[in-house]
């Protein structure tokens, strides 16, 4: 009577309900995971991501704490299934972390589980979070030197972590040992298994009570309308051919690479052709094609403002055109860490870019790219440290109608992880933070202005020298004005020692040295500005 | 005689407990361009009420505890004082410079949040402590008057002061107080180090900042009521509501205006806490559905959740406050169709003005109320006690032209899918706040309140599969009623940033010892002693890597033993109970907490009278199809009352709705259950 009876036919109540408990299905299954993830990191930083999808491997509902990870988990889903087509049972769990099956980069772990009904999966759920350590040449898997995916880390294929409910502890343990962090690893996935597993159960709870055929129907239903939303945004956008082109930073002196984005747009379709990008490298710039199918994804996104293009059903009218070989677009064995950072950023900006004119209420000016640093040293007492910078994130682009946020950050996670406490900093480890402030005079001038980075001054006070491996972006391509503004300042990063004399910090080095008493001075991108000033 | 008083939005609502007549309730409109008025209004109308002359009312008074919104409308409204700031050489811009997130991570075309103190009033100068404590730069006196005088100069009406580490030395920030007042400048200061002794500086900054930008308006407020008061006779205290659930004497709450800010939901969680006790129920989450939002709140052991900090407007306010988990979803709420023509509901609203169709002021929107009405749920005639005409031919319009003709179904069968959808998005809600903290909802009571709540709390029960829930007689002035269950708390605390193990049993109660002598010698000063004094200790722990922590409670006794050894044992316990996992390393204490507690005589609720359920009519009402449903008084229903539904309980603050197969009970305090048949 008062309940909903499961209807066999899909009533627009069902529909409405259901297309809201997908959603919050999988809020649930990121807040499982965030209360259960074992490593500090990921508990801080909440790099991870959840989806509900429906028996083909389309994105009905996620919850993503990380934009770039907005529709990157379809290709890994697919595959996964693919593997193991005719072999998938009830309760097996997969994991799989390649980039070259589906996968981002080596770090981020992705997880999934069939949800069956009759004898066929209905449904998936699945899970992906970065983990903080997952072998190669450098702790945290993130190495400019790497010339290749291995120097990268442990690549898993799909395998099945759970065989029908058992989980396969010899597996496990293989992961494990091939982390500097095995423990924290070990934790994480745990805490990944449970959060998919209550996905999955929910997901089942859904079918039991609606019925699988109207389950199905609901899901088609949403997919659709998510390619409303997409079409809507479409037609309110100019149709016309647009080309956007953004460029990545090579080695020390080597020339800009271009990453360039031509698009024919119409009201009910969108190309994004990005053959023109250059090959391959043997850099960790590569970016894996659902890497870069994710950042094409979330430029959209960022355009349109409409969560109801969180699914699927949004990139029917979309289509990607990339040229394998090419460095969005690479083969095996080309490294990838950097992609969900640095060439994400390029990629997004290239389609901001293009886009720019074909829906100027909605364009945004270049944001502060990526450029972060390790320091490893000594306490007083010579117990050895590494602190990760994550001060200082830049200016924020800005808009037609509102200036850009300062110190928010790159935007392939604009405003994510929270900077540290300099109390906390200090506290912690042997450094003494001199100064933080605003940059003046960083944002780009405009009719709006752009956000102004930041200025830290970092002094070293442990015991001997210390290095420092930085991973970065931005020095020599700042962030670009739009619409007759002016770009933002780049990034400005040196070493200044007790004498006064100064080291620059180039954005891929590996062993700068620092002495007790040396400052790390950091000046942060300002963010692009918006039409010409008045 | 004790007297709780809730100014809203609205309506401002007056509880006063009377040894005659028990719990006694009036409400009357509030008069938001200054709410004292209202207050009187209020206090006069009760003692009209009691038969009591205005000055034999306060002559009775005990004790007047006040919640109010005052304190959030400024900074909501953005009209509070011109602030200026003192802070360290090197780190004016901190405020600016945030904490470098963004809440909505996908709209980054929105308006930055301008800070609450201007570039020329943020006031860089010279001092540096180290992360111990330690001076490494002695504040220059020199640097320090200047900055001084030229706020002065620049008109600011408060000062906000906040120095790097000095939750470690709070030497500095208090020598910058002193010279102010010695300067004779009678301005209002926040001094950060006394409203949060923890580490963390922009938490600390921006709490100092927003008590600054709100003291100065809320002490005015908080003044002229007293001062009104008195010059009527009152001599009673008057005791302000806090964020954390407590109450401050009034002058302190002046100084603390920043416990006031988020304060708005803590009556209804001191409540919803009251009633949990007095039925003897040990978790309980509430739900109190108003016009825009819900929100839900989780109550363990009788006391409600508290989290460490807020953020209300895009500023971060970090003073203990209840745990609030928003729900976008109201009786204003907005339903709609998507593109592809799925229904949605909120969180847009229709809000106050021009609200559901239904309230007949020129909202044309189909929303949650109007689809109540649609389904007989709401009598026209009876919508807040008669107060606001109902007019039904627009709800129908409505829900006809915005949602039933697009998906060419019927009137009542769209409102019928506003109303389930609604029940969902509220389900889901209160499942996440239990998930949060590693529960599971079928293990907690649902306890409901707020006028759009009632309508769906056997529902949203069902869902979840919570056996049993509870809506409180006193629903309208729940959150009045809250004030009076309630006690003068003040917060102390200290940072300690330590490993578990390097700390011995004596020196955490060297610092227990501390905070508690500091907390008696408060409540001293508020006329609390002996018996009347609790006090109530935590320990927030985290592993080492860890941004945040969990609170770990212990008692004065168990300090005499080995504290740091149970305390080890305990955030490991408390720890696997949220995260199912836990760390082969110590625990780290970041800082020692203790509330100091002033006991007010507890509250007891009324027993209402027995009788039997008879309805005083019936309404048709549409659940899937159209029956006829018996209708009750709520007031007409005494304790033991049972009735099987279909029912609709009215009063004249909500209704209740008790579905086919649910069984409705009264309790002895007045209250209604309801379980599944045959319970």
């Amino acid at each position: 009577m008062a309940i909903p009876s499961p209807a066999d036919d899909v009533d627009p109540l069902t529909l409405a309900v259901v297309q809201h408990k997908l959603r919050a299905i999988a809020e649930e299954m990121v807040e499982t995971m965030a209360r259960t993830c074992f490593s500090p990191i990921l508990n801080q930083s909440r790099d991870f991501s959840s989806v509900v999808m429906d028996g083909q491997a389309r994105t009905l509902a996620q919850a993503e704490r990380v934009p770039i990870h907005m529709g990157a988990m379809p290709f890994a889903i697919e595959k996964m299934a693919a593997a193991f087509e005719g072999s998938l049972r009830p309760g097996d769990m997969l994991i799989a972390n390649d980039p070259y099956a589906g996968g981002s980069h080596l770090p981020d772990v992705t997880m999934a589980m069939p949800v069956f009904d009759g004898g066929a999966v209905r449904f998936w759920v699945g899970l992906r979070a970065h983990q903080g350590d997952i072998g190669g040449i450098s702790p945290g898997s993130y190495s400019p030197a790497a010339t290749e995916i291995w120097h990268e880390g442990l690549r898993i294929p799909p395998m099945k972590l759970i065989e029908e409910g058992a989980l396969r502890a010899d597996l496990l343990q293989l992961l494990a040992l091939n982390s500097r962090k095995g423990d924290d690893l070990k934790g994480d996935i745990q805490a990944q298994i449970a959060a998919v597993r209550s996905g999955a159960e929910r997901v089942a709870g859904l079918i039991a009570r609606y019925g699988a055929e109207a389950s199905a129907r609901c899901a088609a239903a949403v997919l659709d309308s998510g390619e409303a939303h997409m079409l809507r945004f479409l037609r309110a956008c100019r149709p016309g051919h647009y080309a956007g082109i953004s460029h990545l930073e090579g080695e020390g002196d080597e020339p800009l690479i271009p990453i360039s984005a031509s698009i024919d747009l119409s009201p009910e379709r969108i190309i994004v052709d990005l053959r023109d990008c250059p090959d391959q490298m043997a850099s960790f710039l590569n970016s894996p094609i659902a890497n870069t199918r994710a950042a094409v994804i979330v430029a959209l996104l960022y355009l349109s403002d409409d969560e109801g293009m969180l699914n699927d059903g949004a990139t029917r009218p979309l289509e990607i055109l990339t040229r394998p070989g090419s460095i969005v677009d690479p083969r095996e064995p080309g490294p990838v860490a950097a992609c969900t950072s640095l060439t994400a950023s390029a990629i997004i900006e290239a389609v901001l870019k293009a886009m720019a004119d074909a829906c100027p209420q909605a364009a945004i000016a270049g944001f502060a790219r990526r450029f972060r640093f390790a320091l490893a040293g000594a306490h007083a007492g010579g117990e050895p440290f590494i602190w990760h910078f994550f001060f200082n994130r830049g200016g924020a682009g800005a808009n037609a109608s509102h200036e850009g946020w300062p110190n928010l950050g790159g935007i392939h996670n604009p405003g994510g992880t929270p900077s540290p406490s300099i109390e906390r900093t200090e506290a912690s480890y042997p450094l003494v933070v001199e100064e933080y402030a605003l940059r003046e005079g960083s944002g780009g001038a405009g009719r709006r202005r752009g956000g102004e980075g930041g200025v830290i001054r970092i002094r070293y006070e442990g015991e001997g020298g210390a290095t420092i491996a930085t991973s970065g972006d931005g020095v020599r391509v700042p962030p670009y004005g739009l619409a007759g503004g002016a770009d933002g300042q780049g990034h400005a990063y040196w070493i200044e020692r007790a004498d006064g004399s100064r080291i620059p910090l180039g954005p891929r080095e590996s062993g700068a040295e620092l002495g007790p008493g040396d400052r790390i001075v950091c000046h942060a991108a300002g963010g692009g500005g918006y039409g010409s000033p008045e | 005689m004790r007297i709780g008083i809730d100014v809203g939005g609205t309506f401002t609502d007056v509880v006063a407990t009377t040894s005659e007549r028990g719990l006694v309730f009036v409400k009357t409109s509030s008069t938001p361009d200054d709410p004292s008025r209202g207050v009187i209004e209020g206090l006069h109308l009760l003692a009209a009420e009691l038969g009591l002359s205005f000055e034999a009312l306060l002559q009775d008074l005990e004790m007047l505890v006040h919640g109010t919104t005052v304190a959030t409308n400024i900074l909501v409204e953005r009209n509070g004082a011109r602030v200026g700031l003192l802070t360290t050489a090197g780190f004016g811009d901190l405020l600016v410079m945030r904490e470098g997130t963004k809440a909505r991570r996908y709209s980054l075309r929105d308006p930055f949040p301008e800070p609450l103190v201007a570039k020329e009033l943020r006031k860089e100068v010279r001092e540096r402590l180290r992360a111990d404590g330690s001076v490494e730069t002695a504040l220059d006196l020199e640097d320090l008057d200047r900055a001084i005088a030229e706020l002065k100069d620049a008109g600011v009406d408060a000062v906000a002061i906040c120095f790097l580490h000095a939750h470690r030395n709070s030497g500095h920030e208090r020598l910058a107080l002193e010279r102010i007042e010695q300067s004779g400048w009678p301005v209002y200061v926040s001094m950060a180090s006394e409203l949060l002794a923890k580490e963390g500086e922009y938490d600390r900054l921006s709490t100092a900042v927003v008590n600054a930008y709100v003291g100065p308006g809320f002490s005015r407020y908080l003044r002229r009521l007293s001062d009104r008061l008195a010059a009527d006779g009152a001599t009673a205290p008057i005791l302000v509501m806090q964020s954390n659930g407590g109450v401050l004497p009034i002058a302190e709450a002046g100084r603390r205006a920043v416990g006031a800010v988020t304060s708005g939901p803590a009556g209804g969680a001191r409540a919803a806490a009251l009633f949990a006790r007095s039925m003897n129920l040990e978790n309980v989450v509430s739900y109190d559905t108003g016009g825009t939002s819900s929100d839900v709140c989780v109550v363990e052991g009788h006391v409600p959740i508290e989290s460490p900090s807020k953020t209300m407007s895009d500023l971060k306010i970090a003073v203990s406050a209840i745990e609030i988990n928003p729900v976008g979803l109201g009786g204003g709420s907005i339903a709609c169709l998507d593109p592809a023509g799925i229904l949605t509901i909120g969180p847009q609203s229709a809000g106050a003005t021009p609200g559901p169709a239904a309230f007949g002021r020129g909202g044309n929107r189909a929303t949650l109320t109007d689809a109540n009405v649609v389904l007989g749920c709401i009598a026209p005639g009876s919508f807040l006690g008669g107060r606001l005409k109902i007019a039904p031919a627009l709800a129908h319009a409505a829900i006809e032209r915005e949602i039933a003709a697009p998906l060419q179904i019927g009137v009542e069968e769209a409102a019928f899918a506003i109303q389930q959808l609604a029940v969902s998005k509220i389900s889901e809600g209160i499942r996440l706040a239990t998930v949060r903290r590693g529960a599971d909802p079928r293990d907690f009571a649902l306890m409901c309140f707020g006028g759009a709540g009632g309508l769906h709390a056997d529902a949203v029960a069902r869902e979840l599969e919570i056996p049993k829930a509870i809506v409180p007689r006193q629903a309208s002035v729940l959150s009045a009623l809250g004030f009076l269950a309630t006690e003068v708390r003040h917060d102390f605390s200290r940072s300690l940033g330590r490993p578990l193990d390097r700390i011995s049993p004596g020196g955490l109660r060297e610092i227990f010892g501390e905070l508690v002598n500091e907390g008696r010698e408060a409540l001293l000063r508020d006329g609390f002693s002996g018996e009347r004094q609790v006090m109530r200790l935590t320990v927030e722990c985290r592993y080492r890597r860890q941004v945040d922590s969990i609170d770990v409670p212990l008692t004065q006794e168990e300090l005499e033993g080995d504290g740091p050894a149970l305390l080890q044992e305990r955030f490991t316990d408390l720890y696997r109970g949220l995260f199912h996992h836990s760390h082969d390393e110590p625990g780290f204490i970041d800082s020692c907490r203790l509330a100091a507690l002033g006991r007010i005589p507890a509250l007891t609720l009324p027993v209402v009278e027995t009788s039997s359920a008879v309805p005083y009519g019936s309404r048709r009402l549409y659940l899937d199809e159209w029956i006829d449903c018996p209708a009750y008084w709520f007031d007409d229903l005494g304790s033991g009352a049972v009735f099987e539904g279909p029912g609709l309980v009215d009063s004249d603050s909500t209704t209740v709705l008790v579905l086919p197969g649910s069984r409705a009970t009264v309790e002895p305090n007045g209250s209604l259950v309801i379980t599944r048949g045959g319970v």
